[in-house]
């Protein structure tokens, strides 16, 4: 498999998006159902910036253990890469148009799009996740590219059930 | 076999003195598994217990954490709007009939979500007396301290549904008819049937095929307690058809009775959650006016059979 010109920022760019964006959501899914209030936004605000943050965590430690090798390896990596957006792309694409939907629609359109949109995509996510690191180690026969893959999707699924765990495990 | 949630045998008072009866575990237990849901009993096996009595204390705690859960549910379902688009043109009419105190009360409140959200906003006027009732007096007390962080104008009581002692120009629930067995029903809006009442909104789930798939998917993936889990489906299952409900109503004297968008008239992928209406027969064609193009969505009969 060959990269895309460019791929050498924009993979490692997008991905990056990619989990600042879905460590929001999941910190602020940890969040819910956990505030009662009525006026509850900078609860969520709060609960989406903690899920950035143990995101970041996350990709800090899998930033650490490529850098010694990262110079070396980076076509290969650039090349996991871009078979991990090949899962996540349509993912992400379809979460987007399911929230633009919900938040638009009329009010019984927009429900719909919780069930059968939003709330099948969130339950499949993890699924997803772990496609996208089976993808990125596919084809390849170097264990730091499997290492790294394995550790980002451990980093992506661990943010909700850490951000629950640390600050939502009670009602507030 | 009957279709048990595990809420109803978990938490119970005296209707009368409000005073909590305590529940032996093993009985609980016994109960699912004689209903074939082992699910549900391995769930209240993994319940703390005092000696053979479930231990109350987390018997409160749990039911706490299940309806915030539940709160959002209703966030996400948009039950407000659903609620303020009959109620507001209902109290239009009412108020098109002489003035007077108007009182709203929320049978069934829970957390009082509903009637916390309406004094949020106002969106039912400023001259509406806002009301919450609910049988457990955990959620009670919870609804009120929220409301009281919020500063909002509204209170919360313990009360019996069959036995309401609030009186209410409006009465409404929100997923609180599946509770109640099909003999249960009638006297459940009869009770509702008082001198000043004009109207009653209940929803609650449209008893669907597909209602317990989509309760799995919603609640799978929105709730993270196994109870609410289990009877988030449980509660789908349960649902009473369309036709259940309008005979359960059929013998309340002085009032128009409407299913608002039942199945057969609406989109059936956008009617999860759908209302029994009730209103006095003078208000009825100011509601249809009210409502606009909307009242054709208010229908009277609906095909008897199998509910779902």
């Amino acid at each position: 498999m060959t990269s895309p010109p460019g791929a050498a920022v924009t993979v490692p760019a997008l991905l990056l998006v990619l989990a600042v964006v879905d460590g929001a959501f999941a910190g602020f899914r940890a969040g819910t159902g956990r505030n009662a209030r009525i006026h509850k936004h900078d609860h969520d605000l709060r609960a989406a910036g903690r899920g950035v943050a143990v995101s970041m965590a996350g990709l800090t430690v899998t930033a650490v253990m490529l850098l010694p090798q990262a110079a070396q390896r980076y076509g290969d990596l650039i090349e996991a890469g871009t078979r991990m957006l090949m899962v996540l792309t349509p993912y992400a694409l379809i979460v987007a148009l399911s929230l633009v939907a919900y938040r638009l629609l009329p009010m019984r359109q927009s429900t719909l799009m919780i069930l059968v949109g939003l709330g099948p995509l969130t339950l499949v996510r993890p699924a997803v996740v772990v496609t996208a690191a089976v993808a990125a180690g596919f084809g390849s026969s170097d264990r730091l590219v499997w290492l790294a893959a394995a550790t980002a999707a451990a980093g992506v699924l661990i943010v909700e059930p850490w951000v629950h765990r640390r600050w939502y495990r009670e009602p507030l | 076999m009957p279709i048990l949630e595990i809420s109803d045998l978990i938490g119970v008072w005296d209707p009368a003195t409000g005073e909590r009866t305590p529940i032996v575990k093993s009985d609980v237990v016994a109960l699912l598994r004689e209903a074939g849901d082992r699910r549900a009993a391995r769930i209240v096996e993994r319940m703390p217990a005092c000696g053979e009595f479930l231990d109350p204390g987390a018997v409160d705690h749990l039911f706490l954490r299940v309806h915030t859960e539940l709160q959002r549910l209703g966030e996400e379902l948009h039950m407000v709007q659903r609620f303020a688009e009959l109620l507001a043109p209902v109290l239009a009419a009412v108020r098109s009939h002489g003035p007077g105190p108007l009182r709203v009360v929320d049978i069934g409140c829970g957390l009082g979500y509903a009637i916390r959200a309406f004094a949020a906003s106002a969106v039912l006027g400023e001259d509406v007396e806002l009301i919450g009732v609910d049988f457990n007096p955990v959620l009670v007390a919870e609804a009120t301290r929220l409301a009281e962080a919020e500063r909002l104008k509204c209170r919360f009581l313990h009360g019996d549904a069959f036995a309401l002692a609030e009186p209410a120009t409006v009465y409404i629930s929100n997923g609180v008819l599946h509770h109640f067995p099909v003999s249960a029903l009638a006297g459940f809006f009869q009770a509702q049937n008082r001198p000043d009442t004009m109207a009653f909104v209940h929803y609650d789930i449209a008893a669907t095929r597909l209602a317990p798939l989509g309760a799995w998917v919603f609640h799978r993936a929105r709730m993270r307690e196994p109870l609410g889990r289990h009877d988030g489906v449980a509660s789908a299952k349960r649902a009473h058809a369309d036709s259940v409900l309008l005979n359960a109503t059929a013998r309340l004297d002085g009032m128009d009775v409407f299913l608002f968008e039942p199945m057969r008239y609406a989109n059936p992928f956008c009617a999860s959650m759908r209302p029994v209406v009730g209103v006095r027969p003078e208000l009825t064609g100011e509601l249809h006016r009210a409502l606009g193009r909307r009242a054709r969505g208010l229908v009277r009969d609906v095909p008897t059979g199998p509910g779902r």
